[in-house]
């Protein structure tokens, strides 16, 4: 073969192999557009069975779908004893639903970054589906929701560690008492809500009496861990919003819990401390009242006790607001937890008022997983989900609480609307940590019934605290360590992503300033524990 | 035959480009080839950013080769956290990055492998302070005003604040703020904010609330940072360092400028106006 044939036959060769590199990359794509070309469907999983959410879903589904006749919308709801394992099955097999109900304590940083989609860039556009709104059609679509979505410690929507927003709320909830308003008459006169911490041990007294009169088996209040919990929580939070700007070091108004475990190592605070001890006083003012034995009920209990009629109280979120309207057979009305006052001679020392809700309480967040075959329709259908028209059918139809501006709470919820004029909250002994919870919900017997009383559940914990607290800060040390770690892998990426088009602002530097501060706290959280440890060994 | 044929015609017409047409081939190809690495290789950096470890690593072990140094470097970076986490892969990207590091000059990609390797002995394995602090040290020698010595300044700062434990408060904190010019320039200005940050929250977790610390912080505050939550919390935190150490009208000032920003339903909002309100009373 002449030497010339050779080169006119190399250059076909290349040819045939350039032009088939580029059909081969057209085919990739082309097979990707068919997959999209049919009907789009979306899936959306969430665990929320109560009266009226599934219906409302459907509704703005149906909405959706008729808007979009391309589209089908499925909704998937999944009982909440078989979500844990259902949800870890789904996205570990790689076939997930495109929107998934997201809980911080259920779905870790890890689980997050490898099967959903960062939605902080889209939150920060206009949400179409909110042009006819004049006051929210140039907000981003952060904006839009009531409180803006700032990203407190406990929200479900973010995460700290991320650095990223994961999920789109749909709903607030917020923790109300709600009453037998037939009993409440019978036995007080009148139908009146407690307003005060005082009226509420007043109520409960006169519910106790009326019980006694009659012989009705009345109880007071319905109890199960689940319920009553709920309601501790604001009274521990109430009687320390003073103590918790004395322990606040960084001066931020914001005691976190690493905050007040550094302080507790420190020896700045106990459960001898006066303010804490009023925290404990309180749960077993109310305690008193308590049923025998409610410890070992659970939440499905206790609502059976006060649909029956057996309590005139019952303390819960708003979400199971649609079953009890819906189930009881009398009349309900519903209050807030009472508040501390700060005029409070006895418990009011160190309250500075109620405690805001206006943020802790967003709800029913959607995030998309990376699987879904239509990333940009399932980022539509949630503008539209949460678009001011249908987030306001969503409150009327669930009558949870809505989430968008503007949106009017309705009628039958507007005893949950949240506090968002209160104060800072104080420090909750029960949340700090999982073992905490525990200390608590294994002794809380000795804060309920006749014979409650702090000073024994004082005595009787006092020695668990230290080894407890300590646990949870080298566990919150840990996760700290492993969250550095793990940014100086994803700061690489970022940096060769953004230094072309300049690091100043970009991703890389806000990662690199977030990973720093994460690590000073690893490294106060390492300073803490060997001091204290120094410091029990010295005695 | 008709092929035959049809190459035979095709030569015969085709043969004043012979030598043109397979070197334009050729440089198509490598064009394309070239192209095709560096959105390969953008694949494993947003992978690696996105904390698909093991993902960008295969990415990278699969790129083609023309770029060796860039691709050890992304190889490195994936294997410190590629699941399970292993002393063996640790010990896998150090060599990788020694091999960058070694006889190259001091490129991007050198620089960026020796603030790992500072990085690898602070957080990935047991290393001493004095060999983390050199190895800090050793990328604030090798690259001095850029970006990389920023970060590597600041958690040169850490290690001193929290981890040289043979100081005292006031020697740790005089050594972190000398490094206040390789940490704080243009390139990373959320970084050198952090800075700032770092020096009056070490401070105070130390429980020294001094008018240093609201120096400190109104640095960082001056600075200023894209995030509006996070300048907003810095006001509210000048303003109660600056009411702790007697500074009352300058709280007022940060006050107000946090009530000015901050949405009206930050759990916050109604206690720093008590708070104001407070200074406002005892200032009248």
């Amino acid at each position: 073969m002449k030497p010339g044939k050779i080169g006119i036959y190399l250059a076909v060769a290349l040819l045939i192999m350039g032009f088939s590199y580029s059909g081969w990359q057209a085919f990739v794509h082309s097979s990707d557009e068919s997959a999209n070309s049919d009907v789009e469907v979306i899936r959306l999983a969430h665990w929320q069975l109560e009266p009226g959410v599934r219906e409302a879903i459907d509704e703005i589904a149906a909405d959706y779908m008729k808007l979009h006749p391309d589209v089908k919308v499925e909704q998937l709801p999944i009982p909440g004893k078989v979500w844990k394992q259902w949800l870890r099955t789904q996205l570990v097999g790689g076939n997930p639903p495109d929107l998934i109900e997201v809980a911080n304590y259920q779905i870790t940083d890890e689980m997050l970054a490898r099967y959903f989609v960062p939605l902080t860039g889209y939150l920060e556009e206009t949400n179409p589906y909110n042009a006819d709104e004049p006051d929210l059609r140039d907000l981003s679509w952060r904006k839009t929701f009531s409180a803006e979505l700032v990203p407190e410690e406990t929200v479900h929507y973010y995460s700290h560690n991320l650095l990223e927003y994961y999920a789109v709320p749909n709903a607030m909830v917020t923790v109300r008492v709600f009453y037998n308003r037939e009993i409440m008459k019978a036995a007080l006169g009148e139908d009146r809500a407690p307003q005060t911490f005082a009226e509420l041990i007043e109520t409960c007294e006169a519910l106790q009496a009326y019980s006694r009169r009659t012989g009705q088996p009345i109880l007071p209040l319905a109890g199960s861990i689940f319920n009553i919990t709920k309601m501790t929580a604001s009274f521990f939070s109430g009687t320390t919003q003073k103590l918790a700007i004395n322990l606040d070091y960084s001066h931020d108004l914001n005691l976190t819990t690493f905050e007040g475990i550094v302080a507790f190592m420190r020896g700045r605070w106990s459960l001898d401390t006066p303010a804490v001890r009023t925290s404990f006083e309180t749960v077993s003012a109310i305690g008193k009242y308590m049923s025998p034995g409610w410890v070992q009920l659970d939440r499905e209990d206790a609502m059976l006790q006060f649909l029956q009629g057996q309590a005139a109280m019952l303390s819960t979120g708003t979400w199971d607001a649609g079953g009890i309207l819906q189930q009881a057979q009398f009349e309900v009305g519903a209050f807030r937890v009472p508040s501390i006052s700060p005029d409070d001679p006895v418990l009011g020392k160190w309250a500075l008022g109620p405690t805001s809700e206006a943020n802790i309480f967003a709800s029913l967040p959607f995030g998309m997983t990376r699987s879904s075959k239509h990333p940009a329709r399932v980022i539509d259908f949630l503008r539209f989900m949460t678009s001011r028209r249908s987030n306001a059918k969503f409150s009327e139809m669930s009558t949870w609480l809505p989430v968008i501006k503007g949106v009017p709470v309705p009628k039958v919820s507007e005893a949950f609307r949240p506090i968002s004029d209160g104060y800072i909250a104080g420090l909750i002994v029960q949340n700090y940590g999982s073992q905490s919870t525990s200390i608590f919900n294994q002794n809380v017997y000795l804060l309920s019934g006749e014979k409650a009383s702090a000073d024994a559940y004082i005595a009787q914990t006092r020695p668990l605290y230290p080894k407890t607290l300590t646990e949870e800060m080298e566990r919150v040390s840990k996760v700290f360590h492993d969250t550095v770690r793990q940014k100086d892998s994803v700061m690489t990426g970022l940096y060769e992503l953004n230094r072309e088009a300049g690091l100043a602002h970009s991703k890389f530097d806000i990662v690199a300033a977030k990973q720093l501060e994460v690590e000073a706290q690893k490294l106060q959280a390492i300073r803490a524990i060997a001091e204290f440890k120094a410091k029990n060994e010295d005695r | 035959m008709l092929i035959q044929d049809l190459t035979t015609i095709l030569a015969r017409r085709l043969r004043p480009l012979r030598l043109l047409i397979p070197a334009l081939s050729g440089a198509l190809i490598f064009v394309n080839v070239a192209a095709a690495q560096g959105p390969v290789l953008n694949e494993g950096w947003e992978l690696l950013a996105r904390y698909l470890y093991r993902d960008a690593g295969q990415v990278f072990e699969q790129t083609p080769s023309t770029n060796t140094r860039l691709i050890s470097l992304g190889r490195a970076a994936s294997l410190l956290n590629e699941p399970p986490v292993t002393n063996g892969k640790i010990e896998q990207a150090e060599q990788l990055l020694h091999q960058i590091v070694t006889g190259e000059s001091n490129d991007t990609t050198a620089l960026y492998a020796r603030y790992l390797l500072a990085r690898i002995y602070h957080m990935h394995r047991e290393a001493s302070v004095p060999e983390i602090e050199a190895a800090y040290r050793a990328v604030l020698q090798a690259g001095p005003g850029t970006a990389i010595t920023q970060i590597a300044a600041s958690h040169l700062a850490l290690v001193l604040l929290y981890q040289r434990t043979d100081l005292s408060l006031d020697q740790r904190l005089g050594l972190a703020q000398e490094l206040e010019s390789a940490a704080v320039g243009p390139a990373l200005p959320e970084v050198a904010m952090s800075y700032y940050r770092l020096l009056a929250d070490a401070s105070l977790f130390y429980e020294r609330v001094s008018p240093q610390v609201v120096d400190w912080l109104e640095q960082a505050h001056a600075i200023g940072s894209v995030d509006q939550l996070r300048q907003i919390d810095l006001a509210l935190q000048i303003a109660e360092t600056a009411r702790a150490v007697g500074q009352a009208e300058k709280a007022q000032k940060y006050y107000r400028e946090f009530l000015a920003n901050a949405v009206p339903t930050d759990q916050r909002y109604n206690t720093v106006k008590l708070r104001l309100h407070e200074l406002e009373d005892a200032s009248s």
